[in-house]
């Protein structure tokens, strides 16, 4: 084995505003060349060993260290954050707020103006580096017109030109569309192979990054070290669900079938995995659960209906004859890659914008010359950063807020809050101040303020975004159970195929504009023309079904009932 | 052509005027802009005001924003000069020396041509302060401005607090914008004809708390992309943005300098002798 690179010895720290170490006696070694993944759900403390290891803790974060940590020969706690960032660079989860420069070439050469190297050594090197992450011509673009995929290729190029050894991705596929994240990967691992790197990737979506080889995992659960294996081995350990993270939907199939693993199976890649063997059980399993598939199905009240919608901004078409309805109760997923016109549908239907062309009807009303403020009585729209939406310092008065500012008398609101706050268990919580919640409570007060006008329709805008599975879990269960209680009709725009599954029935897929699909969710997902269209990722459980000769489509829909069927024995 | 141009430019235009330096720039603005406080001389400013024209035109500005632009601070210099006249109407005898009566309105109010000759003066240098502010703010981006602050030895710390505002101000308009809906839908009233302005200016208020907390998340996360990336970490720094001299770089060179030179000949002659009125009169 190769020499170590970065060595954590009985490594503990506190941060200077908490009461408790997050990380706790941390004995970690990684040596040069290794690609790693750091895996953890969050609060795990797995973030804050990314800190560690760039610098950025003690330099930015203050508090109290305990053992030694070496990277590249370095003690971090005598040297500083600049020796540091020439070893270590760092891709950070937020793609937008890196992105610092007024333009790629620009933000790509910031390290670079910082040495004070002179334009012209800087430039060849700036387009080096955008070659190899294939942004060389965008270098004039603005932050602006970038996605998210491309401002995380300008932040890894931004550190490629140091010699850093070290390259360090903290939740690289958070931001990201499906295919995205599996091209954000694929690039990883090719910079790896090309530039002999040690890669250390953090995150706690497995089956995503497992798309690539990795060589090791190493498992955080709160602030220590609970596994540090191989992925093949990590997989066997059965272990994952009880820390919150999501196992690969290919091994929960097959476990639900009821096999067993062998030494030698290669778990971490499917194509590698040799099912032969397992074949049977898997086919007679599905047959068995094939056979009692229920119909989905749908209300006949209908809420909301659109006919022939049209709109542009400016010149450009965004939006082409889209027509749908919804009815009552139904779960219904919005998918499709950024830009494709996900997001004007929903600021349409909260009367954010005009359509050009066409008709939106509520309950047969004609809706279009509503107010955003009208609209927010009937159909109610939920930001995925709860931050945005909180104003207020109490939950009870957050909750109430919408009720006062609509005129509602104060026994009114009195006896619709009591029922709101009860129906998001909040009601024991109502008196905390909001700065004292966790973001997954936040979310919950959000919506619980959302809900106190009683709208019929909730359009939720990536309700899982930057959430671990075990949050996520949280969520969407309270979210399902005001579905299922209260049907309440509940439109989830999301990037998210494991939510999709899960959680919803139907799936509504854009691209460019237009409306590509409307139909069962599992039916959209085994649709490999869509999948390519949408920039969607084909499930893993399409190409086992594939490996098994199992008709994709029924399969999806076998394990998703069983799924349900499972989670609901749970609750 | 350059139709779609904003008042603010991100990525750099064609013109001649675009392709400078942001060094040039900055110190060619700098240099006109201190002549210009400097003289009340309309020999001087006529000139300037026709050369500034004319580097307008030639940036092919969006002219609907500029006329709106235009039209507005036209208006506030004449109301500005109404004032001065309503309070006092012999201004000139103090700034220009005599006061030659033209009409007559009352003991008090008089229209003289001394005064009239002030506001003329002073008309036209404002005017030329705006028009070339005009010039410099559409033809410089943010990246420029930093790398033209530099060039004067202005701290680079304080150079990208110039860049990095304007890269983001974009993005927290964008987040007040998200905010302010949100807070419509839930009904939050801001309509100017249901709500009264105090009212409004409440509920704006209102939604400033959630801006500021994001806007400090925000915050922490680029300080840590500043960090990683080494910012601040040496006393000089260069800037990617700022191309090398070209031709016409040279070539303002030797304009700029030669503003300079006539600033401090102002300057000089001023001082040396010492003229009774500030303003010259034919």
């Amino acid at each position: 084995m190769s020499e170590p690179i970065i060595v954590f010895e009985d490594f503990s720290f506190k941060y200077k505003s908490q009461t408790t170490e997050t990380l706790k006696n941390i004995n970690l070694v990684i040596h040069r060349g290794e690609k790693i993944l750091i895996l953890g759900p969050s609060g795990s403390g797995k973030s804050t060993i990314g800190n560690c290891i760039n610098g950025l803790i003690p330099f930015s974060y203050e508090g109290k260290i305990t053992g030694s940590l070496t990277v590249a020969g370095i003690r971090t706690t005598e040297a500083n954050i600049f020796t540091l960032s020439r070893h270590v660079g760092t891709v950070q989860q937020d793609s937008d707020a890196q992105f610092i420069a007024l333009s790629t070439g620009e933000d790509i050469a910031f390290s670079l103006e910082n040495e004070a190297m002179p334009r012209p050594e800087m430039l060849p090197r700036v387009e080096a580096a955008a070659r190899t992450v294939g942004m060389e011509n965008f270098l004039g673009e603005v932050p602006y017109d970038l996605s998210g995929g491309q401002k995380q290729k300008v932040a890894l190029a931004g550190v490629l030109h140091n010699d850093e050894e070290i390259l360090l991705f903290d939740e690289p596929l958070a931001a990201l569309d499906p295919a995205m994240g599996m091209t954000s990967v694929d690039l990883i691992d090719r910079i790896y192979r090309e530039q002999n790197k040690t890669v250390i990737i953090i995150e706690h979506r497995l089956e995503d990054v497992l798309y690539r080889h990795v060589d090791r995992v190493i498992l955080v659960s709160d602030g220590q070290i609970a596994l540090d294996t191989t992925p093949d081995e990590l997989l066997r350990a059965d272990i994952l669900s009880k820390m919150g993270i999501r196992e690969p939907l290919y091994l929960s199939a097959l476990k639900n079938a009821g096999v067993t693993f062998g030494k030698e199976d290669h778990l971490a890649d499917l194509q590698a995995l040799n099912i032969d063997a397992y074949k049977e059980k898997l086919t007679s399993h599905f047959k068995e659960n094939a056979a009692s598939l229920s119909e989905v199905t749908v209300s006949e009240e209908e809420l909301l209906n659109v006919q022939d919608v049209s709109f542009r901004y400016g010149e450009e078409d965004v939006l082409k004859n889209i027509s749908f309805k919804v009815h009552k109760g139904e779960r219904i997923c919005i998918i499709g890659k950024n830009g494709a016109g996900k997001s004007t549908m929903a600021k349409l239907l909260c009367g954010i914008e005009k359509p050009r062309t066409g008709s939106i009807t509520f309950r047969g009303e004609n809706c279009l010359n509503y107010s955003i403020r009208d609209l927010g009585r009937l159909i109610g729209y939920v930001m995925q950063n709860p931050n945005q939406m909180l104003v207020k310092d109490m939950i009870r008065d957050e909750v109430s807020l919408a009720m006062q500012l609509n005129g509602y008398s104060e026994e009114e609101i009195e006896k619709n809050v009591e029922t709101v706050l009860r129906m998001c268990d909040l009601y024991s919580m109502r008196n905390w101040p909001i700065g004292v919640l966790s973001y997954g409570q936040k979310k919950r007060v959000t919506i619980a303020s959302i809900l106190s006008l009683r709208p019929e329709i909730l359009i939720v805008d990536e309700p899982t975004a930057g959430q671990d599975y075990r949050h996520y879990t949280e969520i969407m269960r309270f979210l399902e159970n005001l579905n299922k209680e209260y049907g309440i009709a509940i439109l989830f725009i999301t990037h998210d195929m494991h939510l999709a599954i899960e959680y919803t029935d139907r799936a509504m897929v854009f691209t460019d504009g237009e409306l590509i699909a409307d139909d069962y969710v599992f039916r959209v997902l085994s649709n490999p023309e869509i999948i390519k269209r949408a920039n969607l990722k084909q499930t893993s459980l399409v190409t086992l079904a594939e490996k098994a000769g199992i008709d994709p489509e029924q399969f999806i829909h076998a394990f998703i009932e069983e799924e349900r069927r499972i989670r609901d024995d749970e609750q | 052509m350059n139709s779609d141009r904003l008042f603010i430019n991100v990525k750099p235009g064609k013109t001649f005027i675009d392709r400078l330096t942001g060094k040039t720039k900055v110190r060619t603005f700098l240099a006109l802009i201190m002549l210009l406080i400097a003289t009340w001389d309309i020999r001087l400013i006529l000139p300037l005001f026709f050369l500034f024209i004319i580097a307008l035109i030639s940036i092919r500005p969006n002219w609907k924003k500029v006329w709106a632009v235009m039209g507005f601070i036209i208006l506030v210099n004449l109301f500005n000069l109404l004032l001065m006249w309503l309070v006092e109407p012999d201004y000139g005898r103090n700034v220009v020396g005599g006061s030659t009566v033209l009409y007559r309105l009352s003991d008090f109010y008089i229209i003289s041509a001394e005064t009239m000759w002030y506001f003329f003066v002073r008309f036209t240098k404002f005017m030329a302060t705006f028009v070339i502010s005009l010039v410099f703010i559409q033809s410089i981006t943010p990246s420029e401005m930093a790398a033209g602050l530099y060039s004067i030895k202005v701290p680079y710390k304080a150079c990208t607090i110039v860049s990095i505002a304007f890269r983001y101000i974009p993005d927290i308009a964008r987040d007040f914008q998200n905010i302010k809906i949100s807070m419509q839908a839930r009904g939050l009233e801001l309509d100017s004809r249901k709500a009264s302005l105090m009212t409004r200016l409440k509920q704006n208020i209102t939604i400033l708390a959630p801006l500021i907390i994001t806007s400090f998340d925000r915050v922490g996360n680029i300080a840590n992309a500043m960090d990683l990336r080494g910012f601040g970490k040496k006393k000089t720094r260069t800037y990617y943005a700022e191309h090398e001299d070209t031709r016409g770089d040279k070539i303002m060179m030797l304009v700029y300098l030669l503003f300079y030179g006539l600033f401090l000949a102002v300057v000089i002659i001023k001082i040396v002798t010492r003229p009774e009125y500030q303003v010259w009169y034919p």
